[in-house]
């Protein structure tokens, strides 16, 4: 339900807080989505992204999402502060706007990340993602609206996630989701906020990443009472990319996981498993072990002192 | 919190205007919202403008959309609506302790925070209920599908909440010549033992959108009687919002 924003903040154009009069210069528009618009800024030479609210209200859940994570982050390793100002500002127009101020994340989003570095970062960038959410899981929030809009890569697979409007604590009902990563779409469970939750959607992403056209086929074709896991397993399993992690992706469809560090280390053996091929073993290395399995056991036999 | 949310396609044809219905739910304290179904055909600008004006005059809010948007649509339209008449009520709290407006906008962005901690602790956590009322006039026919389906899509989203959250179904005009509406399905908190909501409608030619509005009303009305008879104290303990 996209009620498209009706202002636009133009390049070069500066924004004063009307509470705490702070002063940021625009330098772009980063994105926008159902709630609002975030820009690139300039503070000081700094850079740092800057959300402008369509509602009050729903921003400031947001913000106090927010705020909750970074008190729990100080409490914790110190995490380096996400969250730098809130306040509103009020345009040309006379219309006011509230906004906030968050952290610049430098970073494509995944399709284009693979794109440019190759597929073989896949695993690495997957690992990563799954860290980051471990983050939340372990503070007893689901992020919710996991999709592939909301994960930026930086280099060397480095993972941030954006846009913390669906982030739910345990227990509550998923605040925002998009139907194709939703198990309740895939009649695969509630909207309750738990780990799994975001795991299933992390699993619909890999898919979306190497078949996106037959996911939005089988979106397109398929009968609601008939959409179900086993469909999108088939996908992965046709992926030549996603195949090793067929059984990881199964487990996350079933809600197997008890969270993402949990899956985060199944990931990991499947990585292992990758790097090292179980190809067929070569006639030369079953020859070379027996012939060292006979000479063990000679030696073996020396050293208990032969016959004598 | 109580919501009517009617799916139509079309402008009503008999009986009293459906404005005056959806002011009357309003006051009675049911929001009402109206999604207007297109796909392909037109609902034509009279259509479109009555769908706006029963939102309208039901305090909710109304939206276009086509079969494929309907789930997530009707998803998104009952939260939000009840996310807006909790505020509505905060509102008018700070406005007695505050003075000014109430409105969220004028507090500091400090003094926001915790009021709209609140708002959303009462949206996950206070009793729902959803009354579905369903144009199954003939140009509905082809989307009968989609709209099952969201009705589906929306109990899941419901039993999702921390609140107990119930659901009924009506469809008009009626089965029965001269009824109104015909309720398909009576409160409940789930729909999974339900194998079809709408096993043997007739489409009918009317559209007595107004008059059924009324109906599902009184329907209100009269299943709140009923549990202030019957379970005084449960209503107590669950405390209605709105
Ligand atoms: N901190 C950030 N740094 C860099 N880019 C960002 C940042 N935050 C958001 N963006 C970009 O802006 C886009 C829109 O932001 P966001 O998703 O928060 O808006 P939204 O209105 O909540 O969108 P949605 O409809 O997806 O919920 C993001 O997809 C991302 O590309």
């Amino acid at each position: 339900m996209a009620t498209s924003a009706k202002f636009d903040l133009d390049r070069g154009m500066v924004i004063t807080g009307k509470w705490r009069h702070r002063r940021y210069r625009v330098e772009r528009m980063l994105g926008e989505g159902a709630n609002g618009k975030v820009y690139l800024v300039q503070q000081d030479s700094r850079l740092m992204a800057l959300k402008v609210g369509l509602d009050t209200a729903d921003l400031q859940s947001e913000i106090n999402v927010l705020q909750a994570l970074e008190k729990q982050q100080k409490k914790g390793n110190g995490g380096s502060p996400f969250l730098y100002d809130v306040d509103d500002l009020k345009l040309r127009s006379g219309k006011e706007y509230p906004f906030y101020v968050m952290r610049y994340v430098r970073g494509t989003k995944l399709p284009a990340f693979l794109a440019a570095s190759g597929a073989e970062w896949f695993p690495l960038a997957g690992y990563n993602l799954l860290l980051r959410l471990a983050d939340l899981h372990g503070s007893g929030w689901a992020f919710g609206d996991l999709k592939v809009d909301n994960v930026l890569v930086a280099d060397y697979g480095r993972v941030e996630l954006v846009d913390y409007g669906g982030v739910t604590a345990f227990g509550k009902s998923i605040r925002q989701f998009t139907e194709i990563y939703d198990r309740g779409y895939w009649n695969a469970g509630i909207r309750t906020s738990d780990a799994p939750y975001d795991l299933f959607s992390f699993a619909v992403l890999c898919v979306q990443l190497f078949e996106e056209k037959e996911l939005y086929r089988l979106t397109a074709g398929t009968l609601p009472q008939n959409r179900g896991t086993a469909e999108l397993l088939r996908l992965a399993q046709q992926s030549q990319q996603l195949k090793p992690f067929s059984g990881w992706l199964a487990r996350a469809f079933a809600g197997g996981f008890r969270d993402a560090a949990e899956a985060a280390d199944a990931w990991n053996v499947v990585i292992h498993r990758i790097g090292r091929p179980s190809k067929p073993v070569p006639w030369w290395t079953k020859a070379l072990f027996l012939l060292s399995a006979a000479g063990l056991a000679a030696s073996a036999f020396w050293l208990a002192g032969g016959f004598g | 919190m109580k919501q009517i949310l009617l799916i139509t396609d079309g402008c009503s044809n008999v009986g009293l205007s459906p404005v005056v219905a959806a002011a009357q739910a309003f006051s009675d304290g049911v929001t009402v919202n109206v999604v207007g179904v297109l796909d392909g055909g037109d609902i034509g600008e009279y259509g479109a403008k009555e769908i706006q004006e029963i939102a309208h005059a039901g305090g909710g809010m109304s939206r276009m959309v086509n079969t494929r948007q309907l789930s997530q649509t009707v998803q998104m339209m009952t939260r939000k609506t009840v996310v807006q008449t909790i505020q509505q009520a905060v509102q008018k709290e700070l406005k007695s302790v505050l003075g000014g407006s109430g409105a969220l906008e004028e507090l500091p962005p400090e003094k926001r925070s915790e009021v709209v901690r609140v708002i959303d602790e009462l949206g996950e956590t206070s009793k729902l209920r959803v009354a579905l009322l369903i144009d199954a006039s003939a140009s509905m026919k082809p989307k009968m599908a989609a709209v099952e389906e969201a009705i589906r899509d929306l109990m899941l989203s419901l039993q999702s909440r921390q609140g107990v959250s119930e659901l009924s179904v009506f469809h008009f005009p009626g089965d029965k010549h001269g009824d109104d509406a015909t309720l398909d399905l009576d409160w409940t908190t789930n729909l999974s033992g339900v194998q079809s909501l709408f096993p043997k409608l007739q489409m009918r030619g009317t559209t007595p959108t107004g008059p059924a509005l009324q109906q599902v009303a009184q329907y209100y009305r009269e299943s709140m009687e009923e549990r202030r008879r019957g379970g005084e104290e449960d209503e107590m303990r669950s405390g209605y919002v709105g």
